[in-house]
């Protein structure tokens, strides 16, 4: 035991210079006057919570929880079922078809994201089918971008949970008198709980903060709060501005991840 | 009594593996039917197409006179205790027992009843809360019993329900088991490969090796009667001797020749001759009878279990008296506690 200790050293040190230190210092920033560039005083201050006044803030705040709420839903709707076919899929090729799920992932983010920008302004290679796209700026555009990327993280963890799920169980919910119904709803939902959640997790938390997808696909139109955090950040140097907003927004999702959590065991109210 | 469930020439194959071959069984009514055989016999199997969870390749079962190839196992008033409990992760111990009765959606207080009811039964009162994942495996196995049991059912399979569990439980709930099936009038049937208890349970017990029947009757004939050297060396330890039967009512073996009430196999037959252990008396050494020396004795607390060496061959012997190893003994026995059975390879 004490040997595998010095194992973990490096993932503490890693937790700490990459995570801890750096949440604590935009937690600092957010609740003090200090400002690392005008060597401000260290006054405790919630100031900074004055952002959420400005109407700029307030959009952009209900503009990243309507779409990356969404997305979610969408990505649940479509995904659940789509991991529960390829779970139940008697094929040889199943490891392939949950591969070909994958790889997108393994490619560029943002490389992705100027394809999809290419495609949607009116004169693209969808010419040559006979579509034109102006959905550059639209919610569509926004919500197929989202979806495109973060849909694997929706089906994968659900895919999983799936396909571990003991068919013992199921059977004796048959056995017991439930119809294909009430063993989906009862058993296999409730089960299943865990990938939702995960799924919902890491479906929701980039949605919510992604800045790069709403600069290409929303044409300066639509304005997410991940972009109001990297220019605090990056352009006007306003560091408390943007710490309290990633406060604000962590706190945010801590707290819908808990309602998630809390959903009824026996998935009664899922329905 | 009526039959209640009636297996018609079943035949089973997994990838070309023969799992079950051409079995038929009928069970009657309140019956108490019990399968013993070794690991992969295809005990479990059976269960499964009883139950609905397979579909088999040739042959009909029909319960209450109907075949229920298409009835879903949902449709089928048949309950399962499965092998492996499967009760349900994310439900405590109440939720689980109470799964049944509350899709049939009976009134609450009812439910509540039925399903406190059930763990007094299973002598697990005050555990109605707990999570399942925190059971012991004989725990999960009592859970399991009263999940398939609080739906009084028509008709029970139970797959080694009590094979997780102490002596001194498994006895309790062999007797609790018994006592619910005489008075709930459900049908059992109940696989194990713990030969005494499929004594000890059932009506009739069913021996099945390799995909195959072997023998079917009551506890007495199979362990006084077994028809093969399998049920003979399955079911309770056993001496089984080569011998020659030379004529209706005489066999030898060991060189010597014994009378016996067995009869109808041609002259000079080769046979299995079978002794039970317990049938033997051990007496000072005689000409006219089977010699040996004792090689082995250990105290089993009811009796002794004596090895004796003949010929090379090694008997195995209970009785209540002590003996000492090297001593010059003589092998008694009647002519009843012979049972002689045909070579099951000729
Ligand atoms: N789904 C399956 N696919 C392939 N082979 C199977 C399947 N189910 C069972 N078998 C095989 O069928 C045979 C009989 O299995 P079964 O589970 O009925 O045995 P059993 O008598 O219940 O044994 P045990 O006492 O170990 O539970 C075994 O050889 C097993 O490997
Ligand atoms: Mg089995």
């Amino acid at each position: 035991m004490h040997r595998l200790r010095a194992y973990v050293i490096p993932y503490r040190v890693w937790m700490t210079t990459l995570i801890i230190l750096p949440s604590l210092m935009i937690l600092f920033l957010a609740i003090t006057d200090f400002d690392l560039y005008l060597k401000g005083p260290f006054v405790f201050t919630l100031e900074g919570l004055r952002v959420f006044t400005e109407s700029t803030i307030q959009i952009a705040l209900m503009n990243s929880i309507k779409y990356s709420l969404l997305t979610t839903i969408i990505a649940l709707l479509i995904g659940y079922p789509a991991a529960y076919y390829l779970a139940n899929l008697k094929s040889a090729y199943k490891t392939f078809f949950v591969a070909l799920i994958i790889i997108p992932v393994w490619s560029n983010m943002l490389l992705r994201i100027i394809a999809w920008e290419k495609l949607f302004f009116p004169i693209s290679i969808l010419n040559n089918f006979g579509i034109s796209l102006d959905w550059i700026g639209s919610d569509k555009a926004i919500v197929v971008g989202m979806l495109s990327m973060y849909f694997p993280f929706m089906i994968l963890p659900i895919y999983s949970v799936l396909v571990k799920l003991d068919q013992h169980l199921i059977e004796a919910a048959r056995d017991l008198g439930a119809n294909g119904f009430d063993t989906f709803v009862k058993v296999i939902l409730p089960l299943s709980l865990p990938g939702i959640v995960s799924g919902v997790i890491m479906t929701l938390l980039p949605a919510m903060t992604t800045f790069a997808l709403p600069e290409r696909l929303g044409g300066g139109k639509v304005l997410l709060i991940g972009n109001i955090i990297e220019d605090a950040f990056m352009k006007t140097g306003n560091l408390q501005m943007g710490s309290i907003i990633s406060v604000v927004l962590m706190i945010i999702i801590l707290i819908l991840f808990k309602g998630i959590m809390t959903v009824d065991k026996e998935g009664e109210t899922l329905l | 009594m009526s039959d209640i469930l009636k297996i018609d020439h079943v035949t089973k194959s997994f990838d070309d593996k023969v799992v079950l071959n051409n079995i038929s069984l009928t069970i009657k009514h309140n019956e108490f039917v019990t399968l013993l055989g070794p690991s992969g016999c295809g005990k479990t199997t059976l269960l499964r197409l009883i139950g609905g969870f397979e579909t088999l390749d040739q042959g009909h079962i029909y319960f209450e006179d109907e075949d229920v190839l298409n009835i879903p196992p949902n449709k089928r008033k048949v309950n399962t205790v499965f092998q492996h409990y499967a009760l349900f992760p994310h439900l405590n111990v109440f939720d689980n027992i109470a799964f049944g009765l509350k899709l049939k959606k009976q009134p609450k207080e009812e439910i509540n009843k039925a399903v406190m009811n059930m763990l007094m039964l299973v002598k697990l009162e005050g555990y109605e809360w707990r999570n399942v994942d925190t059971l012991s495996g004989g725990q999960k196995q009592r859970v399991a019993i009263a999940r398939a049991l609080v739906n009084q059912p028509n008709l029970l399979l139970l797959d080694e329900p009590l094979g997780a569990l102490d002596l001194k439980l498994r006895q309790d709930m062999q007797y609790e088991l018994k006592e619910m099936q005489r008075r709930l009038g459900i049908t059992f049937i109940f696989v194990t490969h713990d030969q005494e208890e499929a004594l000890t349970m059932s009506d009739r017990v069913v021996v099945m090796n390799e995909g195959l029947i072997q023998q079917v009757g009551s506890p007495q004939d199979i362990y006084n009667e077994p028809i093969n050297q399998f049920s003979a060396s399955f079911i309770g330890e056993s001496n089984i001797i080569d011998g020659v039967m030379v004529t209706d009512y005489e066999v030898v073996f060991e060189g010597i020749s014994h009378p016996c009430v067995d009869h109808g196999f041609e002259n000079n037959e080769k046979v299995d001759v079978v002794i039970r252990p317990e049938d033997i008396v051990l007496i000072k050494p005689d000409q006219q009878m089977i010699q040996g020396v004792v090689t082995d004795i250990i105290f089993k607390g009811v009796h002794y279990e004596i090895c004796v060496m003949v010929n090379d061959k090694e008997y195995v012997i209970h009785s209540t008296r002590a003996k000492h190893i090297g001593d010059k003994v003589s092998l008694k026995f009647g002519p009843n506690d012979i049972h002689i059975m045909r070579k099951s390879d000729a």
